[in-house]
């Protein structure tokens, strides 16, 4: 028997047979089309956030405060440690890993209307370390500026002190004292709304402790950081310190990535699988309109895999188009996003292209094993017998 | 007397417990026209089923054009319709999203290569020369069968097989397929079809008359 191979076979013929098939029925093309899109946009979208999250999530983490402490040893002997620690530590984290790191001395005080807890600080730090703070008036940011202060709103409340006033701070022992004027109100939600922070150079000349601090907070992003480490180092290194993650805020800062990770897998595997479902539901009501078309096929000589490859062609076409508009689509939904979450542009990662690819493309074929199965099974001896 | 192209012997379908055909033998030479007819049930749909390689037989033997295609699987008896069997539908079954020329060139497309120039001359060959580039639902009933008959033609089959070729088609149009048919008969080709047009079993060499899955030899007739 002469058996024709298929190899002879006119590629001109198959793609005239492709586009015409397409064409003629373009509103499920279409469904297809805009199923594939849609998935497609949401995975791109989704995996864009994913390479972006870990380290806009990281930033945004950091905004809730202080990852790093660093301080006088319980063993030491002292409350306090020599200030020199914070240029220390400052010199072992790289620059970029650095948000923002503040000295503290606390100490009380007397104030005009009663006493209270002075905290000397460096301003430009402590608000990197503490973007949240709700502050009425102005920050300090200027280090050297000994004029001016930042009242807690509960101390503020019990002294009638507003943006503007004067405020006096002594200290008996010392019979130091220095007249300040309220520069803002800080609501924080925490011990600090019942403290009055000044720079650190002054708390130190009303404390009566030159050169002295009680810490040291900082905000380290901890990602591809070895923040353990940094701690075990300083502690080697400088005698009478403790240093330690605040394990609370890095593990959950960690958790909560993954979590947030998670979910976004999660929407991606169930969007993909509604696209799948819809795809394969399109396609198989292709092959039922077009039970006739595929039976006369075979009745003419067509083989079985000339009918699976025509459905995995067409459905690969309708796939690549989709994948193609959906990933253009799927960056703008990343930027939406990332403007909405993080308040910034999500950036492009060539990774993203071929990820997006691949699992698309794969659901699209996975959409397609059923309703391909069902053209296989057309009998043309049932199908095109007369009536 | 010319070579047989289609010998059946003691052919057999059974669907569960029910005979459709029943041990039945037929020779057919070439250039015949063979009517196969018979009253609903008697076994002419299986029979053309089988005849056209479209299912195959739970038992006997059927050669074609020096095949045997009684054994063989789904993909070879696809191969033996595309190279030596012209099919001719009742309802036509022309692809409803090509053309004319289109759904001639897809008989080529499975057989070997598309000859654009061959289909047109296939075409011309049934009187549709002017109807190339007509979709099928802008061609009449008569001229949906005159492509399906060009589209049997153009792989040079050695038999033409023919379900009802007219049972769609008003009187004039159903003439004018007769005729086609009478022209292609003294062109030499080998034609089979399955009727139940008495019209049409007249104008047919030979008739074979089924009954019960069994060929009526009482009934047997042959036409001069």
């Amino acid at each position: 028997m002469a058996a024709t191979s298929l190899n002879k076979r006119d590629p001109r013929m198959f793609l005239r047979i492709l586009l015409q098939s397409l064409r003629h029925r373009k509103s499920r093309v279409a469904i297809a089309f805009l199923s594939v899109l849609l998935g497609a946009a949401v995975v791109f979208a989704l995996l864009s956030l994913y390479f972006d999250i870990s380290i806009k999530m990281s930033r945004e983490l950091r905004a809730y405060g202080a990852n790093f402490f660093v301080g006088a040893a319980a063993d030491a002997g002292g409350a306090t440690v020599d200030e020199e620690v914070l240029g220390r530590v400052l010199s072992r984290i790289p620059e970029e890993k650095l948000v923002g790191a503040s000295p503290y001395l606390y100490g009380v005080a007397r104030l005009d209307l009663g006493n209270a807890v002075l905290a000397g600080v460096d301003f430009a730090g402590l608000e990197k370390l503490s973007p949240f703070w709700q502050v009425e008036g102005n920050w300090i940011t200027v280090g050297f500026d000994e004029e001016h202060c930042l009242v807690g709103k509960s101390l503020a409340e019990n002294m009638a002190l507003e943006v503007g006033d004067s405020v006096t701070a002594r200290k008996r022992e010392t019979g130091f004292s220095k007249k300040l004027t309220v520069r803002g109100i800080v609501e924080t939600g925490a011990a600090e709304d019942d403290q009055i922070f000044v720079n650190l150079p002054l708390a130190q000349k009303v404390l009566g402790e030159e050169g002295r601090i009680n810490h040291v907070m900082l905000s380290v992003l901890s990602r591809d950081f070895d923040i353990e480490g940094l701690a075990a180092d300083l502690e080697r290194e400088l005698p009478g310190v403790s240093a330690e993650p605040l394990r609370k805020v890095s593990y959950s800062e960690g958790r909560i990535l993954e979590k947030i990770k998670g979910l976004m897998a999660l929407v991606a595997v169930v969007i993909l699988a509604a696209t799948t479902l819809c795809v394969m539901t399109t396609l198989m009501a292709m092959v039922v309109e077009r039970t006739r078309e595929i039976a006369l096929h075979k009745a003419l000589g067509a083989e079985n895999r000339s009918i699976v490859r025509q459905f995995l062609v067409e459905t690969g076409c309708i796939g690549l188009a989709g994948i193609a508009a959906g990933m253009a689509v799927g960056f703008l939904l990343a930027q939406l996003l990332g403007q909405a979450v993080f308040g910034a542009s999500i950036s492009f990662r060539p990774v993203t292209v071929p990820l997006t690819l691949s699992v698309s493309l794969l659901a699209a074929l996975a959409a397609a094993a059923l309703p391909v199965r069902m053209a296989v099974r057309v009998a043309p001896a049932v199908v095109l017998k007369g009536e | 007397m010319n070579k047989k192209v289609l010998e059946m012997s003691a052919l057999t379908k059974r669907f569960g417990n029910v005979t459709a055909v029943d041990a039945v033998d037929l020779d057919i030479r070439e250039g015949e026209w063979v009517a196969i007819m018979g009253p609903s049930g008697s076994g002419k749909t299986t029979l053309m089923n089988i005849l056209s390689c479209l299912d195959a037989p739970t038992d006997g033997r059927y050669v074609l054009d020096g095949v045997d295609t009684s054994h063989l699987d789904d993909r070879q008896r696809a191969v033996v319709r595309r190279e030596k069997i012209g099919l001719v539908f009742q309802q036509f079954h022309l692809v409803p999203y090509l053309s004319a020329l289109e759904n001639i060139m897809l008989a080529q497309y499975y057989h070997s290569m598309t000859d654009r120039e061959e289909a047109a001359r296939a075409l011309e060959q049934v009187g549709l020369s002017h109807r190339l580039h007509h979709r099928p639902s802008q061609l009449s009933g008569g001229e949906q069968q005159r492509v399906c008959i060009a589209r049997a033609l153009i792989n040079q089959p050695a038999i033409i097989l023919a379900d009802e070729p007219t049972g769609n088609l008003d009187e004039k149009n159903e003439q004018i397929v007769l005729d086609l048919f009478g022209e292609l008969h003294k062109a030499g080709r080998t034609i089979i079809m399955v009727t139940h047009n008495p019209e049409m079993g007249e104008q047919a060499q030979r008739t074979v008359r089924l009954h019960h899955g069994r060929i009526d030899d009482s009934a047997a007739s042959a036409a001069a």
